[in-house]
């Protein structure tokens, strides 16, 4: 009984934090309400007795992107006149899409049988977790940190500010696709 | 506390089953310290990738004749005769783009950074996607597939300061990720609905017939979203055209191929493993037949109005998709054969054509069709080649692409999916026209006034000659490959 | 929390349900940390400005109660509750009321996992180590709410640096008390205390030279992590202004206040707990637990202020060199060295 008001509880947090999300205007607002969306997640995670990813999602989410995404949406800033539209034609459309993926998604959730498993009593799950990582999930482990490299490599190659002088800069690029109005692209 | 002998860990076999990859990965590492190491000479990662992408090729090729599939590193990759295959080509793709990136202007330019990372990233790249081609398991699945989209949206943005390229990248990268986004969705459904990682234990799971036939479809279609932007199925491909007109031409090269290839190869394991046995429930073949039909007509259609070369490659390379997936949908072993093998010379025409885009890019600046006038008396050698491959790529006898589109359209017709196999034919006749129009340009057009020859290094001659010659030979001496293909189909996991 | 609930059982009898017990248990529990957390601003401004004074050669407060002005901080606190809580108009008024209380919460929540004395913890946690991290991982957040929602630049200015420097030093501060956590087998905060019993030799910081060096980076680390000098650059007062917190008056300031020294004395507590024995005295039978524990983290704490008085300020790319270059491939190679010296010595399987 206290259980479920507890699962209720982090359930309607993730929820309307999230709808919070999707529905404000301001986006640093919605970067804020992606705080406590990840917090509602990392608490059905606990109660669900995954102890260890309760406590992964928080440091990962809350600690690194959702910090991640606050700076993203606090030092951009969207031009005016490109601010997305928010009229009728865009909404029923969108709201009958919406309507009916939750309406499609609820039939396969209700319609069909899930394989399910009593929760037992809740054990450390952090020890468990450690020894399939080392051993059965070892490739997908190191290949993870691969995928890791590639990203780091990449935004480092993508963001690094460019050394060449401008005069080196190919000519037809700049002649053709930067129009005069548009700020330089380059550092 | 834990009893080392007990556990299940890699051991020395797996590692020998395993050589390609850790040939390219290990590329990969070498090419970046030796980047550091010489100081920024791009020729060491450019050697250094191209042996082991040489060196890849070759394992693969000895390993085309396996006896048994062999899952291996806790099995979550299976080495099969399927998985040998695609290593060869993708080493084969390597190698090719490696030696034509050499020559081109857009990476090795003045004013061009980060060389030799370009290389790195080329093996990281190859050996992600021959993971890609022999996953067995949903985290390797989706891990492979996030390491080779990284990888790609790093490289079509490499052009830096190019808007173009920065678009290129984002919008692969915007659409990468909410596509892998919406399969995520898909596989912790599938999960939830079988309880198990493994294709094989979906297949069995699935195989009880207890799964809701809506939850399946479900299922399917948003996994189809993933793997259906890998391979740019439409309507999954509006990221294709643009990307490949502002990526680096090499880059969209080895787009056009590589990742394409390993989507197919990944979407055959999935679709073949978990979903044969519920086709009497849910008729997903049908399904995947409305959309090839819709993939091969709008690739068709929308390359006709193109006047960029890149772009006319780009949408024929989505009406290729639409013929794969019609043997796709057969589930058949000579659907298989005749997969593979299309997928092998498709892997040399179309990357036939882009090199030839990127080596006249080099002195001509340009990719638009306009630009192209003359060229055949301009740029003789690589004309010749380039008509070669565009005959082949619209599946003209006695190239290579007419074998690989008969094997396909056979495969149909036994089946008797006639409706399909007409619009097929339709299609490659609309075809004909946007190739042709390239010819027309090379060598009916008249070049401008004044216009010089347009030379292309002997380089990349040679990496043109390399696709040209098979393209040609396969084209009346089939047999080779077309046993190839057999045996890699004979010995495959799980189906 | 055992001792707690032990308590209220002594108090109220056999009576109560569980539910209840824990429900009053964990809220006694919240009070009392909130009252260290309060307790630690008051003795920490005080100590803060007497060791600012000795270092500098002079007295630092001297008026106010008597011996060398023990009361001031008490005077200061009745200041600031007496202060008009200001909210600038342009401010981002929603999350201008907020962050303090984000702050506040994500300080409180990870004293959850603090073992003071044997029994003495309010969650006996299996992950309380990765706990602490974890829910230390969240301030950020609202260091960036508490910048932007001011409108002002120099507050940006501070929480964006403040983001960027916690959420690297979070790294190294974690990876440093990865050895002691392979060396007992456990991320338990009462294990790691426990495996740390019967004398200084005991202790993890004499384990193995790995692990002294995994020390000095933790605290290195733990000065960036709480933002003071000589990282101090969030509220460079000669740049910033008063960095994240320029806006904020009264109570609302004051909560940024009681964070940060209650983050001060946290991480110290970590430190004890992990690296010094805990609870454990340097000689002898356990005696008086809690005094012990408190002793070690008091004097973790000097040692802070004594940093920061003495050390001049780093450049912001200076902090980002020293966290990435250097500390966290050193706190990389105390992971790999220890594992080899616990693998040689035969503690590990």
């Amino acid at each position: 009984m206290a259980a479920d008001l507890v699962f209720y509880g982090f359930a309607l947090l993730t929820v309307l934090a999230g709808c919070f999300v999707v529905f404000s205007r301001n986006v640093v607002h919605a970067g804020f309400a992606l705080m406590f969306t990840l917090l509602g997640v990392a608490g059905l995670y606990a109660m669900l007795g995954a102890d260890f990813l309760a406590v992964t999602q928080t440091v990962v989410y809350i600690g690194g992107i959702l910090i991640l995404v606050l700076f993203a949406v606090m030092m951009t800033r969207v031009p005016s006149q490109n601010a997305p539209r928010r009229g009728l034609d865009r909404m029923v459309p969108a709201g009958i899409f919406a309507v009916a993926i939750f309406a499609l998604l609820y039939k396969v959730a209700t319609g069909t049988s899930w394989p399910t498993a009593t929760p037992g009593e809740a054990l450390p799950t952090a020890k468990l977790i450690g020894v399939k990582l080392m051993t059965d999930a070892i490739f997908p482990f190191e290949f993870a940190s691969l995928v890791l490299l590639v990203a780091m490599i990449g935004a480092a190659i993508l963001i690094r500010e460019r050394k060449v002088l401008p005069a080196e800069a190919p000519a037809e690029e700049a002649a053709t696709e930067a129009p005069a109005d548009e700020p330089e692209v380059t550092a | 506390m834990l009893n080392v002998e007990t556990l299940n860990l890699p051991n020395w076999a797996d590692a020998r089953a395993f050589v390609p990859e850790l040939v390219m990965f290990g590329a990969f590492l070498a090419a970046l310290l030796g980047d550091i190491i010489a100081k920024r000479r791009p020729w060491v990662p450019f050697a250094i990738v191209l042996f082991g992408a040489v060196t890849a090729l070759s394992y693969a090729v000895a390993g085309l004749d396996i006896q048994a599939p062999a899952k291996i590193l806790g099995d979550m990759v299976v080495v099969d005769g399927m998985s040998s295959f695609f290593r060869m080509l993708f080493a084969l793709t390597a190698v090719v783009t490696v030696l034509f990136s050499w020559k081109s202007e857009e990476i090795m330019g003045p004013g061009r950074e980060h060389k030799g990372e370009f290389y790195a990233l080329i093996a990281l790249m190859t050996g992600g996607m021959m993971v890609m081609a022999e996953s067995t398991d949903l985290i390797m699945l989706y891990l492979s597939m996030e390491l080779v989209s990284l990888t790609s949206y790093v490289m079509a943005g490499w052009m830096r300061g190019s808007l173009r390229s920065t678009e290129a990248s984002l919008k692969y990268m915007i659409f990468g990720a909410m596509s892998s986004g919406i399969m995520l969705f898909g596989l912790s459904l599938i999960f939830g609905l079988t309880g198990s990682m493994t294709f094989e234990g979906i297949r069995a799971a699935l195989s009880a017939g207890t799964v809701d036939p809506l939850a399946l479809l479900t299922v399917t279609v948003l996994v189809l979203a993933g793997l259906g932007y890998k391979i740019a199925m439409v309507p999954f491909h509006f990221w294709a055209p643009d990307v490949y007109e502002g990526s680096p031409t090499p880059v969209a090269a080895f787009f056009s191929v590589g990742p394409k290839a390993a989507g197919f190869a990944l979407m055959i394991r999935f679709f073949y493993t978990t979903l044969q046995p519920v086709v009497d429930q849910f008729d997903w073949p049908l399904m995947i037949a409305v959309l090839s039909v819709i993939t091969m007509t709008v690739g068709n259609l929308s390359a006709v109005r193109q006047t960029n070369v890149k772009r006319i490659l780009a949408y024929s390379s989505i009406a290729h998709v639409g013929y794969l997936l019609m043997a796709f949908l057969m589930l058949t072993e000579q659907g298989l054969q005749a997969i593979l093998f299309y997928l092998f010379v498709y892997t040399l025409m179309n990357l036939g054509a882009f090199l030839f885009v990127t080596a006249v890019n080099n002195s001509l600046k340009s990719e638009h069709l306009a630009d192209y006038a003359g060229l055949g008396f301009r740029s003789p050698w690589a004309s010749v080649m380039m008509m070669i491959f565009l005959f082949s790529l619209t599946g003209v006898p006695p190239f290579a692409g007419f074998i690989g589109k008969f094997y396909l359209f056979a495969e149909v017709m036994r089946r008797e999916w006639y409706w399909l196999a007409i619009v097929g034919v339709l299609n490659s006749v609309v075809s004909l026209y946007y190739y042709m129009k390239i010819a027309r340009a090379l060598y009916f057009d008249k070049a401008p006034e004044g216009a010089g020859a347009v030379p292309v290094p002997a380089l990349q001659i040679f990496a043109m000659a390399l696709l040209a010659v098979p393209t040609l030979l396969l084209g009346v001496m089939w047999g080779p490959l077309k046993g190839v293909a057999d045996r890699a189909v004979a010995v495959i996991a799980g189906l | 929390m055992e001792s707690i609930t032990g308590l209220l059982t002594k108090i109220f009898g056999d009576g109560m349900s569980p539910m209840a017990l824990l429900i009053s248990g964990g809220l006694t529990m919240a009070l009392i940390m909130s009252l260290v957390m309060a307790m630690c601003a008051i003795v920490f401004t005080w100590m803060e400005r007497k060791v600012a004074g000795f270092l500098q050669s002079r007295y630092g407060p001297m008026r106010v109660g008597g011996f060398h002005g023990v009361l001031q901080p008490v005077a200061d606190m009745l200041k600031i509750l007496g202060k008009e809580d200001i909210i600038p108009d342009e401010a981002d008024k929603a999350l201008f009321m907020l962050s303090p209380f984000v702050i506040f919460i994500g300080s409180l929540m990870a004293w959850a996992a603090i073992p003071f004395a044997p029994g003495f913890i309010a969650s006996n946690l299996d992950l309380g180590l990765f706990y602490i991290f974890a829910v230390s991982s969240a301030a950020p957040a609202g260091i960036l709410m508490a910048g932007w929602a001011s409108n002002n630049k120099w507050a940006l200015y501070g929480a964006a640096r403040g983001a960027a420097q916690m959420v690297s030093y979070e790294i190294p501060l974690a990876l440093a008390a990865i050895p002691v956590v392979m060396a007992t087998g456990s991320l338990n905060m009462n294990a790691i205390v426990d495996a740390q019993g019967g004398g200084v030799l005991n202790w993890y910081i004499v384990h193995d030279p790995f692990l002294f060096l995994a020390f000095c980076l933790y605290f290195i680390a733990s000065i960036a992590e709480v933002n003071r000098g000589p990282f101090d650059m969030p509220e460079t007062e000669s740049e910033l202004v008063a960095g994240y917190h320029t806006e904020y008056t009264g109570m609302r300031f004051a909560f940024f206040f009681l964070a940060e020294y209650a983050n001060l004395f946290l991480v110290s507590c970590i430190a004890t707990a992990v690296f010094l024995g805990g609870w454990h005295p340097i000689a002898g039978p356990v005696f008086l637990p809690g005094l012990v524990f408190l002793i070690k983290a008091v004097i973790l704490v000097f040692l802070q202020m004594l940093v920061r008085w003495t050390l001049p300020r780093l450049r912001v790319d200076q902090l980002m060199h020293t966290c990435w270059k250097v500390m966290v491939p050193l706190t990389l190679l105390c992971v790999l060295g220890s594992g080899i010296w616990m693998m040689v010595s035969g503690e590990l399987l």
